[in-house]
């Protein structure tokens, strides 16, 4: 029992590294089904400007790109894991001798900056004001709140983005719609000086707004509900019977304990929304991983998208390992599942 | 919970305004064009994803000469004289004097190396090239077995690359044989070759240190060509498609685009004051029919069709002014069926002016009937109903898909649509698979035969790709008209030999005139640009100038040309 | 038979006793009657608003309240008011334009129609066929001109050439701005009417959400307790077929499945959806199974040696109903959006004309950036923000029905 136990935290990473391979390979067949490959969309162009043969056009981009069309597919596959095994994540299709680690490595941070500020605040905020519509029920507050979020968890994020670029951008002119492009200002060195983290926040602030305006008003529903839920049980009867404080009340029995399964919905949409930063990384044109992601897409650049991917479900996985470690911890009266 | 939201918006505000970038007083030119951001971006113009920059190209690594589509006559950008010699051979004269932004001259030997790499890289041009020698410091002899209109385009529209950049690989090129190992591996190299700066013999160059997400800079060389005739300082390149660079436009911070835009925002530019430029691309929309598909192999259901559809109300509602209607349905533009077609010709060629009797009146006179629903059935009794497919992605073309469909509907046929993605459409009509589908007719190219085989090569069989049954939309090459018989392939290609245009003629007058009477694929609009033009921080020839009619839309572009003349300036 | 009927009272009076609570909960009402409202609007509607498929080149991307006008002359403000005054005089139609449908509409229901004078759209020689109309008014060659009032606003208020604009503003006047229908939501970029496209476009989207929905509520439903019911060997396979799930990344995924099968039928999207929509909240129900198992009325029950079944369906169902209710909830609303996400982004094939079509051909044609034709892409997000909200508003209401402890305090 106590080995078993101790060996739950192994067990679970074994499984996670399972996971992530399965997953792995899995996409590598995934993007080489989707319609269209690299040569082809390429090919396209060239016949719509050239208007040259088919073959022609054919052979002239399978000699500029990284892929040999020949290969076969179990082969790209070996040697694609056999370069992983060296942690190497090979090199871009489209654009030969490009590293896709670089890559990820140069528009990672500002994804995980964004959307991590993003969700944070949202989850944060939604927990308060969620505990507000809770005490308040049925109150007028209540109401206006339940419709606001309601509402807002009704557009969906792509269509925020594109109401904030258009109405505050370009109707009502709140800023400038050129100059919060990109990631920050051009001429800056990035680096731990003033200027720099100014200029990084100011050109992340749209995405962020827009993650934070389309997430808070689930967060705001579901803590409510698991509040409301939570405000009858006995426990918080009883703390009440005792004469404790409210704010102790709220903060260690009811808001600890509603707030639990949210931990769990948290975790797992950081996966989610890494990979559904995709088209407000192109609306705000701010060049994270999701814009990396789409240009690959486009042009089924299948190594860059591999890359991508790679990361997404380890970032999905990993989450899920740290919930699945770390909700003993949360949850005292959770024993760990499999034993009994 | 407003409130907060507010205060949020005016922090942001605030913050934005205190931030935002001082703009140095310096006169620059906005224009824009999607490119990639290093290094998957780089300085390679030979290889995908290098910072061409598309027709801008022209402004960094001029060509040797711009076509005016109008007299059919070229002017010399970077060639001083150009010309056919004697004994078959094309001679070219660089200019002098012009300097790359990395010092050196501009010389022979740099359009030598230039078209060594196309060598290497297997282009179009060198099927009929055999060789190309540096006779002096700036001359460049071009060696051919057959001299035709189309080499003599490829030489001219050619950038011309820095020998100091691509010098070393070229000369490597010279002593391998094309298929072998070497060959394959210096291919290999020039792919991954990545030359540290970019280097200019135009009138900018860009400044590599400036390149973001956002916009790339290019800085004004002045030893370069056209460089001390500049009236900017610099050019910056915005970077994004439409959707993204729409609200720079609105915002005045983006001053010219090439983009294609829709017409709805096109209203609101012009509503801003904001000019749209139009000229004609030569080529369009048009709705393909698989001729394996009863009855769609019947010339008389396709003229048929293309009565039963107003092109023009088809044009307008897919693009607004830009959607011009095609006149004349010869597989070409108005524009080349105007340059190329002698006047008795143009008026043999049936206009299909919109006539939804004459239509009707064709198909019964092929047994087909109408039902009580108002709705066709052929000779067999099937119902007249087919699936047109259009690729959704492209905005104006999906509209004419729809458009035509609803006018196909209203006149008795039964029409469903489909959007494809567009990775996928291309390769369902070169596998035939499809019934009706909107593809392009036509091609941005002043030689007719290319616009004859959009049709008669791209999407009628492919090669590998054709399949079992044959590729494409299965048109009979060797077609019999009112005017004899004709192989349309064989005839479209020979168009485009020699270098005598009344030859080339008579062949083009033949394949209009078979193109028009049995329309192996219905064209219904040509694109014009709509580009947009603020004239109030440019300045540029008033609306009637002839430069916007002299030029392409696309390649062979009056902005290219205005530029390398000096003939921009910023407003006063 | 007696005891049928019996039961069916039974029934009928539980039925009124829950809306009548429903009713109690006003905010639950706001989203119940929003349901019924989006009911009618979307499946009864179709039958009697005909889809508008008629291209109108005079009011393209006209804003909401656009609606036809007579424009005659200034002395003739008075005679011409409607198409009847008209009658035997020359009335200027604009070809493939609204005025000529509605012209000829007119005439079936009349033996002495006005003789319509046909002008092209755009002709080479006079120019657009509207001013062309416009001046042969100015001018009192024809007695009036039907035009819309998008195009009257484009051709004359907004005109490029300011002698035309002096001439017709001095001259001719709209004697009725009320002629034909209006269009409540304005038109799209073909000029045809959005609102009919409104009420033809919900119907396939709202059965693919909730049967995405309820499919991937089930299946989480199911899989989740019988994991954290079960434990051992059944939860650990479970759960890892679920973190298998989740870590698929679904955007390729759909565009992949989306290519291959080229979705005949829409609500085979909506099953697609519902096959890949369950990890995530099985997870989280599993999590609140594990929960209440450990809580001292399931140990009680099970010390009282009651089954399985019966720990699950009478004892942790219902206390996690609530949870399940609003979760399925949202599992149909992110249906909603994932099929519509999938057909704005252009990544599933485009068959039927939905409020996704219309928002992906909305926002692929510009109309985001012109305030007169932003209806096309705003409409059908309103529509489906606020289907949500109903939706939303209703399962607060069922939630506090079905879990006494909320209604108290």
């Amino acid at each position: 029992m106590r080995t078993l136990l101790k060996s739950y935290p192994f067990r679970v990473l074994v499984q996670a590294v399972f996971t992530i391979w399965a997953v792995t390979t899995f996409t590598f067949a995934l993007v080489r089904l989707m319609p269209g490959n690299p040569i082809e969309i390429l090919v396209e162009q060239i016949l719509t400007n050239e208007g040259i043969a088919y073959s022609e056009a054919y052979d002239r981009v399978a000699a500029s790109f990284d892929l040999d069309p020949d290969a076969s597919v179990w082969d790209q596959y070996l040697g694609w894991l056999g370069d992983l095994a060296r942690l190497d994540l090979g090199t871009s299709i489209t654009s030969p001798g490009t590293s896709v680690g670089d890559e990820i490595i140069r528009f990672l941070p500002w994804t995980v900056f964004a959307v991590g500020t993003g969700l944070l605040l949202s989850f944060v905020l939604g927990i308060l004001l969620g505990m507000v519509m809770a005490y308040y029920r049925n109150s007028s507050l209540d109401y206006f709140l339940s419709l606001f979020a309601s509402f807002m968890t009704g557009i969906p994020n792509y269509i925020w983005g594109l109401l904030i670029v258009i109405v505050l951008g370009v109707q009502l002119r709140w800023f400038n719609v050129g100059a919060v492009r990109g990631t920050y200002d051009p001429g800056l060195e990035p680096g731990l000086n003033l200027p720099f983290l100014l200029s990084a926040f100011q050109h992340a602030l749209l995405p962020i707004v827009t993650y934070v305006v389309s997430a808070l008003g689930g967060w705001m529903l579901n803590m409510k509900s698991s509040t409301m839920g939570v405000l009858n049980e006995d426990y918080v009867n009883v703390a009440e019977a005792r004469g404790l404080h409210d704010s102790r009340i709220i903060t260690a029995y009811v808001g600890r304990n509603a707030s639990l399964p949210l931990f769990t919905q948290l975790t797992i949409s950081i996966g989610f929304v890494l990979g559904s930063g995709v088209v407000i990384e192109e609306i705000f044109v701010y060049w994270g991983l999701g814009h990396y992601l789409f240009q690959s897409i486009t042009v089924r650049d299948y190594t860059s998208m591999q890359g991508v991917f790679l990361i997404l479900t380890m970032t999905v996985v990993l989450a899920n390992v740290f919930a699945d470690l770390t909700y003993g911890l949360l949850d005292p009266r959770v024993r760990v599942s499999g034993e009994r | 919970m407003r409130l907060k939201l507010l205060s949020f918006f005016w922090t942001l505000s605030v913050l934005l305004l205190t931030l935002a970038p001082v703009q140095a007083q310096e006169r620059v030119l906005n224009v824009a064009w999607p490119y990639q951001v290093p290094p998957t971006g780089h300085f390679n113009t030979f290889a995908s994803n290098g910072l061409l920059l598309g027709q801008y190209q022209d402004i960094h690594e001029p060509p040797l000469a711009i076509l005016k589509w109008a007299t059919g006559e070229y002017e010399g950008m970077l060639a001083d004289s150009f010309g056919w010699d004697a004994d078959g051979s094309y001679v070219v004269k660089l200019v002098q004097g012009v300097t790359w932004s990395d010092g050196s001259a501009l010389s022979a030997d740099d359009l030598v190396a230039t078209f060594r790499i196309f060598k290497l890289r297997g282009d179009t041009v060198w099927k009929s090239l055999t060789g190309v020698e540096k006779v002096d410091a700036q001359t460049v002899r071009f060696l051919m077995d057959a001299p035709s209109s189309l080499v003599e385009r490829l030489i001219l529209t050619t950038n011309v690359r820095a020998s100091s950049v691509y010098g070393p690989l070229a000369a490597r090129v010279e002593s391998l044989t094309p298929g072998t190992e070497a060959w394959d591996s210096l291919l290999n190299e020039l792919t991954k070759f990545r030359p540290e700066v970019p280097v200019s013999a135009g009138p900018y160059a860009i400044e590599p240190s400036s390149i973001n997400e956002s916009n790339l800079m290019m800085r004004l060389n002045r030893k370069g060509f056209a460089g001390n005739l500049q009236k900017f300082d610099a050019v910056r390149m915005w970077n994004g498609e439409t959707e993204v660079v729409t609200p720079l436009v609105a915002n005045e911070e983006l001053h010219y685009i090439t983009h294609g835009i829709p017409p709805t925002t096109e209203k609101v530019f012009a509503q801003q004051g904001i000019d749209i430029v139009r000229s004609g691309m030569n080529n369009g929309p048009g709705l393909y029919l698989n001729h394996r598909v009863y009855p769609l192999g019947r010339v008389e259901v396709r003229q048929a069709m293309a009565y039963a559809i107003d092109r023009e109300q088809n044009g307008y509602v897919s693009l607004g002014e830009s959607g011009v209607a095609v006149e004349f349905l010869t597989g070409m533009s108005d524009g080349l069926s105007g340059a190329w077609l002698a006047d008795d010709t143009l008026e043999q060629l049936n206009p299909y002016e919109y006539d939804p009797d004459r239509a009707a009146e064709l198909l019964e006179g092929i047994g087909f009937t109408k039902d009580g629903n108002g709705q066709w059935h052929d000779d067999q009794g099937k119902l007249l109903s087919f699936e047109l497919t259009y690729p959704q992605e492209y905005a104006d073309w999906s509209a004419a898909a729809e458009n035509a469909a609803a006018q196909l509907n209203a006149f008795g046929f039964d029409i469903q649509l489909r959007g494809v993605q567009f990775q996928q459409h291309p390769k369902d009509i070169y596998e035939g698979n499809f019934q009706l589908a909107v593809r392009n007719w036509g091609l941005g190219d002043p030689i007719p035969a290319r616009s004859f085989l959009q049709a008669y090569n791209r999407y009628n069989g492919q090669g590998e790709l054709a399949g079992e049954q044959g590729g494409g939309m299965g048109f009979k090459m060797n077609v019999t008209y009112s005017g004899g018989a004709l192989n349309v392939f064989d005839a479209s290609n020979s168009s485009a030999e020699g270098v005598n245009r009344q030859e080339q003629a008579k062949l083009v007058a033949q394949l209009a005139l078979s193109y028009n009477e049995l329309l192996p694929a219905i064209p219904l609009w040509e694109r014009y640009t709509n580009n947009a033009l603020n004239r109030n921080f440019l300045q540029v020839p008033a609306e009637e100038d002839p430069i916007y009619a002299n030029f392409g839309g696309g390649t062979d572009n009056w902005m290219s040309y205005l530029i390398l003349t000096g003939g921009v300036a910023p407003a006063q | 038979m007696f005891q049928g009927s019996a039961n069916v009272a039974s029934r009928f009076r539980q039925l009124v006793t829950l809306f009548h609570q429903i009713r109690a909960n006003r905010a639950g009402f706001i989203g119940l009657l929003g349901l019924i409202g989006y009911f009618i609007l979307t499946f009864l509607l179709p039958y009697v608003v005909p889809f508008d498929d008629q291209p109108k080149l005079d009011e393209i991307t006209a804003p909401p309240g656009s609606r036809l006008q007579l424009a005659v002359h200034r002395d003739n403000a008075e005679r011409f008011r409607t198409l009847e005054d008209l009658a035997g005089e020359t009335v200027g139609v604009v070809s493939q334009t609204g005025g000529l449908l509605f012209l000829k509409e007119f005439a079936e229901t009349t033996d002495t129609p006005p003789k319509a004078k046909r002008y092209r759209w755009r002709s080479r020689i006079s120019g657009p066929g509207i001013e062309a109309a416009l001046k042969d008014v100015a001018n009192q060659k024809i007695a009036a001109t039907l035009v819309y009032s998008q195009a009257w606003k484009e051709a004359v208020e907004q005109a490029d050439d300011p002698a035309f604009q002096k001439l017709i503003q001095e001259t001719v006047v709209i004697s009725n701005p009320t002629l034909g229908p209006m269009s409540l939501l304005g038109t799209d970029t073909q000029g045809r009417d959005l609102a009919s496209h409104i009420v033809h476009g919900g119907r396939v989207l709202i059965l693919t959400a909730l049967l995405g929905g309820i499919l991937s509520t089930v299946l989480a439903v199911c899989l989740g307790s019988l994991a954290a019911l079960f434990g051992g060997v059944v939860d650990q396979s479970l759960t890892a077929i679920t973190n298998l799930f989740l870590a698929i990344p679904r955007f390729p995924l759909l565009v992949v499945l989306a290519g291959l099968i080229s979705f005949e039928n829409t609500l085979l999207l909506g099953v697609l959806i519902g096959l890949l929509g369950w990890p995530a909240l099985m997870r989280a129900i599993r999590a609140q199974v594990l929960s209440l198992r450990e809580r001292d009325f399931v140990e009680a029950a099970r010390s009282l040696g009651l089954g399985t079944p019966h720990i699950m369906f009478r004892e942790i169902l219902p206390n996690m109903i609530s949870f399940v209710a609003i979760n399925l909830i949202f599992a149909i609303t992110s249906a909603m959006y994932e099929q519509i996400g999938l057909v704005v982004l252009g990544l599933a094939p485009i068959n039927d004309y939905t409020w996704g079509i219309m928002l992906f051909f909305g926002r692929t044609r510009g109309t985001l950036f012109n305030p007169d034709g932003i209806s096309m892409a705003l409409s059908p997000v309103l529509a489906i923000a606020l289907f949500q909200v109903c939706l939303v508003l209703f399962a607060r209401a069922l939630e506090e029905l079905f879990d006494p402890r909320l209604r108290g305090k």
